[in-house]
């Protein structure tokens, strides 16, 4: 077989001028291919809808055992609030995705050709957290309506505390910081994979903040339980929404707490990144 | 153009690549060859700005491969064929590398049909050959149309027709201006393929030459064996040929030729049991330049050669 090429001139000349947002825009077009035509994407974000409706048969388990409950019984329920059942989960499954987009690249051997593509490896990782990050509001958004609308419906007009929202439109701060929270746990999964390179370590890293931390915090002291509690991530939600929750921290430094993990995370990655070889 | 300026590559105490220089220049193959682990790889991954050099500088064009805005369009390379995730399929590997560099879809099917992949573009790598990986790895190389292309053992795993394809298609690039630089541990690839050759061993370059010159400084040597081989080796010395003594007993004479030796036996009346002219292979002249800087060796590779 013979090749018909011309030796490359114009096209590839101009390419040479491409200003830094097109290759910016470019790397983030390519990252969300790459996000697509990843089948464990598709896995994980089975996982999350799984995860919400089994949290939803939860709810719908403690709401029938609530109406058949005494009055004095009934105030003594748990709060019927989905950021507790359903949302840690629906952050470790869409986190997953996040950590997967880095991991499988290193353990396919991918991130060769991706990098031959986008040498600048500080524009290859803030094309990936764009997409990671942009996959994170996208689904936790799904996921979060998806949990508040079925709680809403499933609880009626049943009074606190079983009840967390008086009203419907009084969910609404709590879908948005779940969302954000979904979105920053992925960028943080993302961050994570890029140093530790292996889907294996990064997965039980992130099972470990987001599924057993809170775990391990009911172990601790009460004081140490509420200040060690409430700097976890899926802790992070409610106080960022206000209102009613037994942590400690306002909505502003919820932000702040929120905004360290993505700083501490992606920085550790982008400083991994561009230092070490790769391949 | 590929330019090597003063390369230093060290894992930790071990030194991949030292104080490397050279040129690739376009309109040729360049082959790369050396034994495993005399630091090939590690210098394709440097020019490519996967691995970082302890010193010196590795540029294509002037650049180093990271200022490259749209590096696809300018520069392919193929450093291992399972570099493509198993769940993809053809089509979607090459058009997420594509995308990153503005390349559009028919570009990706044109380069699968040249790469004789067009028929399973829509199929997953992961069901593929490791001679369909090695083209597919070449079609993503292709995918820009560059100038200057870089392959890291291109024909491990494929078949014959599959090592036509690429000699043809490397040397028809090679034709059109452009710079090929391929690396390979096997002299007898390269005899077929490359136009000039860079050895390296132990990370140091051992030659830089065109093939043709190669062939001749390794010229013709004649072995002989007879059961007065001391006074054999005095008369070749007198004909003016230098004489070492192999480990069998026999002499290897270089510089006088088998009839000379016949007829200057004969008139000295020394008996001959063998006389073989020998004209050295590539591969013979490629393993004496690398004995000494082979890392890793069995006891019997490590005997000297009759």
């Amino acid at each position: 077989m013979t090749t018909s090429y011309r030796l490359p001139t114009a096209s590839n000349a101009e390419a040479a001028a491409v200003p830094d947002a097109r290759v910016f825009r470019d790397a983030v077009a390519a990252e969300a291919m790459r996000i697509r035509t990843l089948r464990s994407t598709y896995a994980f974000l089975a996982g999350g809808m799984a995860a919400t409706l089994l949290g939803m048969l939860i709810l719908f388990l403690l709401i029938r055992s609530f109406d058949g409950a005494t009055a004095t019984d009934r105030a003594n329920y748990e709060t019927a609030d989905p950021t507790v059942v359903v949302m840690p989960f629906v952050m470790f499954f869409v986190g997953s995705i996040g950590a997967m987009s880095i991991t499988t690249e290193f353990t396919t051997g991918t991130i060769g050709p991706g990098l031959l593509a986008v040498p600048r490896r500080r524009v290859l990782l803030g094309a990936k957290a764009t997409v990671v990050g942009a996959t994170g509001i996208l689904t936790g958004l799904f996921f979060a309506l998806l949990s508040f609308t079925g709680a809403t419906l499933l609880l009626g007009d049943r009074p606190a505390p079983l009840n967390p929202w008086p009203d419907w439109t009084d969910a609404l701060p709590t879908v948005i910081s779940s969302t954000l929270v979904v979105m920053v746990v992925s960028i943080v999964a993302l961050g994570l994979g890029t140093v530790l390179r292996s889907t294996a370590s990064t997965l039980v890293t992130l099972g470990g903040l987001i599924l057993v931390a809170p775990i391990f915090a009911h172990f601790l002291p009460t004081t140490w339980q509420l200040r060690f509690g409430s700097i976890l991530l899926p802790n992070l939600a409610p106080q960022l929404a206000g209102g009613n929750h037994p942590y400690l921290l306002p909505p502003a430094a919820a932000a702040a707490v929120l905004a360290a993990y993505l700083a501490v995370t992606l920085g550790a990655g982008a400083l991994t990144l561009s230092r070490r070889d790769v391949l | 153009m590929i330019e090597i300026k003063e390369l230093t590559k060290r894992y930790g105490a071990a030194v991949a690549v030292d104080r490397l220089s050279f040129e690739v220049r376009p309109g040729t193959v360049t082959g790369f060859l050396g034994p495993n682990g005399a630091g090939k790889s590690t210098t394709l991954r440097i020019i490519l700005g996967l691995h970082r050099p302890t010193s010196g500088e590795a540029l294509i064009g002037n650049r180093r491969y990271e200022q490259i805005r749209r590096p696809l369009r300018e520069v392919g390379a193929v450093l291992d064929a399972d570099a493509a995730h198993p769940g993809r399929t053809a089509f979607d590997h090459l058009a997420c590398l594509a995308r990153g560099n503005g390349i559009g879809r028919a570009r990706v099917a044109a380069v699968l049909e040249q790469a004789g992949l067009a028929n399973v573009a829509h199929k997953r790598v992961g069901g593929f050959s490791l001679g369909m990986r090695q083209r597919l790895g070449i079609a993503g190389a292709l995918l820009g149309d560059p100038a200057v292309i870089l392959l890291d053992e291109p024909v491990n795993g494929l078949d014959a027709a599959g090592i036509r394809w690429i000699r043809s298609t490397l040397r028809s690039l090679a034709a059109e201006g452009r710079t090929v630089l391929l690396s390979s541990h096997l002299m007898s690839e390269m005899a077929l393929t490359a136009d000039r050759v860079l050895v390296i061993g132990r990370g140091r370059l051992l030659e830089d030459t065109s093939l043709t010159r190669l062939r001749s400084r390794f010229g013709r040597d004649v072995l002989v064996r007879s059961p007065r081989a001391a006074a054999l080796a005095r008369l070749l010395t007198e004909l003016g040929a230098s004489v070492a003594t192999t480990r069998g007993g026999g002499l290897v004479a270089v510089g006088v030729d088998a009839p000379t030796i016949a007829d200057a036996a004969a008139s000295a009346s020394i008996p001959l049991h063998e006389l073989t002219p020998r004209s050295a292979t590539l591969e013979d002249i490629y393993l004496d330049m690398t004995s000494e800087a082979t890392e890793y060796r069995s006891a019997s590779e490590r005997a000297p050669r009759p």
